[in-house]
């Protein structure tokens, strides 16, 4: 269905090759799961697969791309190749066009010359599938990561198409999110559909997968079955960051004769009449590592926006270090809580890395603003590209970043909310390696995240969300539901620990 | 957070209609608007809408767009005092029992009424807009104006624009929610605006020029630039959509009369 020959690819105005001389085949029926770290060029493989960069992106290329024994250049535009090919970038804000979730589905079905009752048949089964059925009459920046996730799936998965190139389809999703969505590429496989997936979430795929194909700087490093990828030792060599799993750390016990540095009573978030929490009661003690899981729409970013004053509580109160959450201003707060977006690009704004870190030191007022930069960045080992231009650097580093922007204002409590979205599992060991030091350092970590492997391999404590109330806290006895949260997806043991 | 310009999912009478008829009415009240050379019928024209839009209970977005349109008439009678002078001076900007610059921008009646013109003019056409936009899907928009046989690009760029706003709305809220718990504290006024601009806008544009692509690539493959054979939805014109079509002929007929009646001679 797919075949690349030799083929090299540089993006316009680059010398460097995002591809180089890479050959491989994807026969019809087959699942490939192209792996690999930040940066070696899994999505440009998926953009030269689907004829994007042919027709639309230019740049300099050599050797063959042929689809569906077609040479790429013969097909008429993409509008062509669409109808063969469904392709789910991984920006899913940036794939949904219409209004409404119902029309962004049924807009594509339209193209397709069918009877109008099959294709009102497909609209139902695509949402009854995606579980994107109750979202029907809603607008698309109304909804959750997640969702726009399974929105821009089912739009794709609407068109039929005989080949699925899928990138990070499952960042935003959560557990539940991420099995429907395997469940629905062994649908697809069933049905003969070939499938190209980039994904960083690799157990459960390795069941899945006929093949896996390992890129490391637009070079095919490794092709063959899943399981075997680690017997190669260059691929060992890449994941070098290898590190021992281990269960909810228990060596650090709760210093309960510490006063509480957060302390959260009744509180309660109404908005639009509907109640995103309903009364959570919790403390949390300087140097606790703790972990905020729950499935979309539980209330965790709720929740965390309560503890840096975004957010006011509607009942109840939260105090941060003494202070009501209340009665002190957002900026004041920056004192004491720093928060790390789960995007870094939603507040990097200046010209070098090094201006950006002295952004907020310099709102506060605080002293010696070169030193904390210097140290900040230090911490976070972006020493070398303290003059760069920080929307140029990579993902991860821009990750780790937004980490030093907070380290350099010296907040005793530290919120990450989602830190290892979009990274690969090199970046997001550097990312809690990094997290895990500022524990040991002293300051408090409360993260939320959907990864249940970083929760169990750095949380000291985890609370569970649901619907807006604490459904389990380690600390309360709740241990056991959690663990069998944390059971219940099926994980082998090894993904990139060897 | 108000939303501009979105889709309202309703029941009315107006969302019942094809777009046909009602992309009609935007049309022959722009033309009405422009044609109406004195207050009293553009006044009526702009009251009419809305008490249409009262009646099939959608008065409300209308209404909320009152604050823009209010600082754009007072904009427009600046800009028409200032520049026009013609008829009864009716008084000063400045008044004239101010020492040494008293008495200096003489507002006359002429500018006063011309300003007031303009201003129901985009009364009426902003109304008039407003009631479309809130009551039909733009996908259906979309293939009303492909219809007419507009280009289907610019059939989706006019989508997108619409589709785009509260995302844009919603991002610049998320930035400047990152910027404030990095210690920004921009402050009031105007030298707070001033401000606010390099944290808050450059990410904002950097984000969307970079969502920009991904989008335009969605577009083609799914094959949106296509001309489409079937429709998922009813889209033909029915009795009540012709009946639409005749009440809005007869009564621009009528309005034109009336601005002829009133029209100084």
């Amino acid at each position: 269905m797919i075949a690349l020959e030799h083929y090299s690819y540089a993006y316009p105005s680059r010398t460097d090759r995002a591809l180089d001389d890479v050959s491989f085949h994807v026969k019809k029926g087959e699942v490939v799961l192209v792996t690999g770290p930040t940066g070696a060029g899994k999505t440009t493989l998926c953009l030269a697969a689907a004829g994007i960069l042919h027709h639309d992106y230019g740049g300099g290329c050599s050797g063959r791309v042929v689809l569906m024994g077609r040479e790429i250049a013969d097909y008429h535009g993409l509008a062509e190749i669409g109808r063969h090919v469904g392709v789910v970038f991984d920006d899913p804000e940036a794939q949904l066009i219409f209004t409404t979730v119902e029309e962004e589905i049924a807009s594509g079905l339209e193209g397709l010359a069918l009877p109008r009752e099959h294709l009102v048949a497909r609209l139902e089964e695509v949402l009854a599938v995606t579980g994107t059925a109750d979202l029907r009459e809603r607008a698309p920046h109304t909804l959750s990561g997640g969702q726009k996730q399974r929105v821009a799936l089912a739009a794709t998965l609407a068109l039929d198409t005989e080949i699925l190139v899928l990138d990070e389809p499952t960042s935003e999703l959560d557990e539940a999110g991420t099995q429907m969505l395997f469940r629905i590429i062994e649908q697809l496989k069933s049905r003969g559909k070939t499938v190209m997936i980039v994904e960083h979430k690799l157990d459960a795929l390795f069941a899945l997968a006929d093949r896996m194909v390992f890129l490391e700087k637009g070079r095919i490093l490794f092709e063959g079955a899943p399981e075997e990828h680690l017997r190669d030792e260059r691929v060992r060599a890449v994941l070098h960051a290898a590190r021992p799993g281990h269960v909810l750390r228990r060596d650090r016990k709760r210093a309960t004769t510490t006063a509480p540095i957060v302390t959260i009573k009744g509180l309660v978030h109404a908005y639009d009449g509907v109640e995103a929490l309903q009364g959570i009661d919790t403390t949390i003690r300087p140097g606790e590592f703790v972990a905020v899981i729950g499935d979309n729409g539980s209330g965790k970013t709720t929740l965390i926006k309560h503890l840096v004053g975004l957010l006011k509580p509607t009942g109840g109160s939260v105090t941060v270090a003494k202070a009501d959450t209340r009665k002190v201003a957002i900026h004041e707060l920056a004192r004491t809580v720093g928060l790390v977006f789960q995007n870094p690009d939603t507040m990097l704004f200046e010209e070098t890395v090094e201006q950006e870190v002295a952004f907020g030191p310099g709102n506060l007022g605080l002293s010696d603003v070169p030193g904390r930069v210097s140290r900040a960045l230090e911490e976070v080992g972006l020493t070398a590209h303290r003059r760069t231009y920080p929307r140029s650097l990579s993902r991860g580093e821009r990750q780790r970043l937004a980490i030093a922007c907070v380290i350099a204002t010296a907040p005793e409590v530290i919120v990450l909310d989602e830190p290892t979205t979009g990274l690969d599992a090199v970046e997001s060991d550097r990312v809690m390696t990094l997290a895990s030091r500022l524990r040991d350092e002293g300051k408090t970590i409360v993260m939320v995240t959907h990864n249940m492997r970083i929760v169990e391999d750095n949380a000291d404590r985890i609370i569970c969300l649901e619907r807006g109330l604490i459904a389990a806290d380690s600390e309360e006895g709740g241990e056991e539901a959690i663990c069998r949260r944390l059971c219940s997806t099926s994980r082998e043991p090894v993904s990139f620990t060897a | 957070m108000p939303e501009i310009m979105q889709y309202v999912p309703g029941t009315s009478l107006l969302h019942s209609l094809n777009p046909l008829p009602k992309l009609l009415m935007v049309v022959l009240v722009a033309v009405l608007a422009i044609a109406s050379g004195s207050l009293f019928p553009l006044g009526l024209l702009v009251i009419a809408i809305l008490l249409a839009a009262a009646a099939m209970r959608l008065a409300g977005p209308l209404v909320r767009q009152l604050p823009l349109l209010v600082s754009l008439t007072i904009s427009l009678l600046l800009l028409t005092i200032l520049t026009m002078q013609e008829g009864e001076t009716i008084g000063y900007l400045v008044p004239a029992s101010v020492p040494v610059i008293g008495g200096t921008f003489p507002i006359t009646a002429g500018a006063v009424e011309f300003g007031l013109l303009l201003s129901l003019r985009f009364f009426a056409m902003l109304f008039a807009f407003q009631l479309l936009v809130i009551t039909t899907m733009p996908h259906d928009l979309v293939h009303a104006l492909q219809r007419l046989r507009l280009p289907a690009d610019y059939a989706l760029i006019f989508l997108v624009a619409l589709r785009f706003i509260p995302s844009l709305q919603l991002e610049g809220q998320r930035i400047r929610e990152a910027q404030l718990t990095r210690g920004y504290n921009p402050g009031k006024g105007v030298r707070g605006l001033v401000r606010t601009l390099a944290p808050i806008v450059v990410p904002l544009v950097s984000n969307s020029l970079g969502r920009a692509n991904v989008l335009g690539l969605t577009i083609d493959l799914r094959g949106y630039r296509s001309s489409r054979q079937v429709s998922l939805r009813d889209r033909s014109l029915h009795r009540r959509d012709m009946a639409a079509i005749a009440l809005l002929l007869g009564s621009s007929g009528l309005y034109l009369a009336l601005c002829r009646a009133t029209l100084p001679v």
